[in-house]
């Protein structure tokens, strides 16, 4: 399973089934809350998740493809799309780092 | 990471191999949806019974839906499979499809259009450094060019006829299903799928294809409301807003925004899958909804995408404004009552959590303190 430390993410992604709803919403709100590291958030479709992701953060019921189509990264499945636990403890890594795997 | 909560990620399953085929139609039909609604607006507005008939500009419509649609979706189709490349030859294909058609070629853009992307592929990779130096472009050029122009005399003759004849049986099918009162009974299978994340692929893939040809035979189809209708999902939270469990009410008026306007249903997904037994809130909504805008006879003109109220309004057509807006007032209603009997009215809701100590990170400080920023969506 990968690892990854928090200070080492560059790159969070968030995907979806299209990439063009729900993940373009959750990428918005992250990408607010990490507005001051220097961490890009980007949004995409579940199948075409890009090599240079950290980590990919996606509803559960999408995970299995997201493992599929990025079968080495650091995959956060999340249950809600407002305020899940596992959101926070990304956004958490990222400002004071510690291990995420997944 | 791992807790309960989030379960590990693991696996195919037949449910990722549906999602994923179901991903590539509305992959294909999504990223041009912008141009659906351009053709819904025009239609609405300019066609002899619209808002503004307009001799000259209703000439759009007819174009658009028979030849700019398909090949836009016949592009994209292309592209996903071969980059640029694939999508010029997935263009030149589907205008096979397009010419002498009498039904918009949606669903054969669909096929075609990724079907010669990949043609050419496999004579890429077949051709691949075998060339001689300075000879790249030669090769390039004419094999996408001669690929792309046998796909589409292909498509005249071969696959068009096929899809054709394809859409007009389903189309009789659905016609069928009208007649004898049975479409509300889609919900049943519309309904589990869409919160399975199976949405865009029913939405796209399978309904809005056949909406468009009936829209453009008759201006305007039910098809487009099935899925879409954003009436139950309203509903839904609306219920777990009042009834639901405690920690799950604050987030319920933002995921009401996000999804009644904002249209991104993904939004009350999970809260049926938390609660599963409440999908049958949502197939008596879907399908309250359904019958309602049959018995009405509503419509709309194009795909409303997202299912947003101001989607649905944008592409309502002009007189049946009463049908929509009560399909979905009742769709709303119909799920709201079910689901806050299924949660029973809030009573024996447990004080505290009922979700495990995970769902505790909810309402702890740290979280509190961007609550701010996530509600603002």
């Amino acid at each position: 399973m990968p690892t990854i430390n928090g200070t080492e993410i560059k790159k969070v992604v968030v995907a979806c089934d299209a990439g063009m709803g729900s993940s373009v919403m959750l990428a918005s709100q992250l990408r607010r809350q990490l507005a001051k590291n220097a961490v890009t958030v980007e949004h995409t479709p579940v199948n075409s998740i890009p090599a240079d992701a950290d980590v990919v953060i996606c509803h559960r019921g999408l995970a299995a493809r997201a493992r599929v189509s990025a079968p080495d990264k650091v995959i956060v499945p999340i249950q809600v799309f407002i305020g899940d636990p596992a959101v926070t403890k990304v956004v958490n890594a990222v400002q004071r780092g510690g291990e995420l795997s997944g | 990471m791992t807790s309960s909560y989030t379960p590990k990620v693991q696996g195919q399953g037949f449910r990722a191999s549906v999602q994923r085929l179901g991903g590539h139609l509305a992959a294909m039909v999504m990223p041009n949806i912008g141009a659906f609604l351009a053709w819904g607006l025009i239609t609405a507005l300019f066609i002899p019974t619209g808002w503004f008939p307009n001799k000259t500009l209703a000439e759009l419509v007819g174009p658009i839906i028979s030849i700019l649609l398909p090949v836009l979706i016949g592009y994209t189709g292309g592209r996903l499979v071969h980059g640029q490349r694939g999508a010029v030859v997935g263009a030149v294909a589907t205008m096979g499809l397009v010419v002498g058609a009498d039904v918009p070629m949606i669903l054969g853009a669909m096929i075609i259009g990724p079907l010669t992307a990949y043609v050419l592929k496999l004579f890429d990779g077949l051709v691949e450094n075998k060339i001689r130096p300075g000879f790249e472009m030669l090769v390039d050029n004419f094999s996408a060019g001669i690929i792309g122009g046998v796909m589409a005399i292909g498509g005249v003759y071969g696959i068009g006829p096929v899809v054709e004849w394809f859409t007009k049986q389903a189309g009789s099918g659905v016609d069928w299903l009208v007649d004898k009162d049975l479409l509300p009974l889609t919900s049943v299978l519309v309904e589990p799928a869409k919160v399975l994340f199976l949405n865009n692929a029913i939405n796209h893939g399978v309904f809005g294809p056949l909406g468009m040809a009936e829209a453009a035979d008759k201006g305007k189809s039910i098809l487009f409301m099935i899925e879409s209708n954003p009436g139950p999902g309203l509903g839904l939270l609306l219920a777990f807003m009042v009834f639901g469990p405690r920690a799950l009410r604050p987030s319920a008026p933002a995921a009401i925004i996000v999804q009644f306007l904002g249209g991104i249903h993904e939004i009350y997904f999970p809260y049926v899958l938390m609660k599963p037994k409440l999908i049958l809130a949502m197939i008596c909504g879907g399908a309250a909804g359904v019958g309602t805008f049959m018995i009405t006879g509503a419509g709309l003109v194009a795909t409303p995408s997202p299912g947003s109220i101001f989607a649905y309004l944008a592409v309502t057509p002009k007189g049946d404004y009463f049908g929509v807006v009560l399909g979905v007032v009742i769709a709303t209603a119909v799920t709201f009552a079910i689901a806050s009997a299924l949660l029973g009215f809030g009573r024996g809701e447990p004080a505290e959590d009922p979700l495990g100590p995970d769902e505790e990170t909810i309402v702890d400080p740290d979280e509190a303190t961007n609550k701010s920023a996530k509600l603002e969506v």
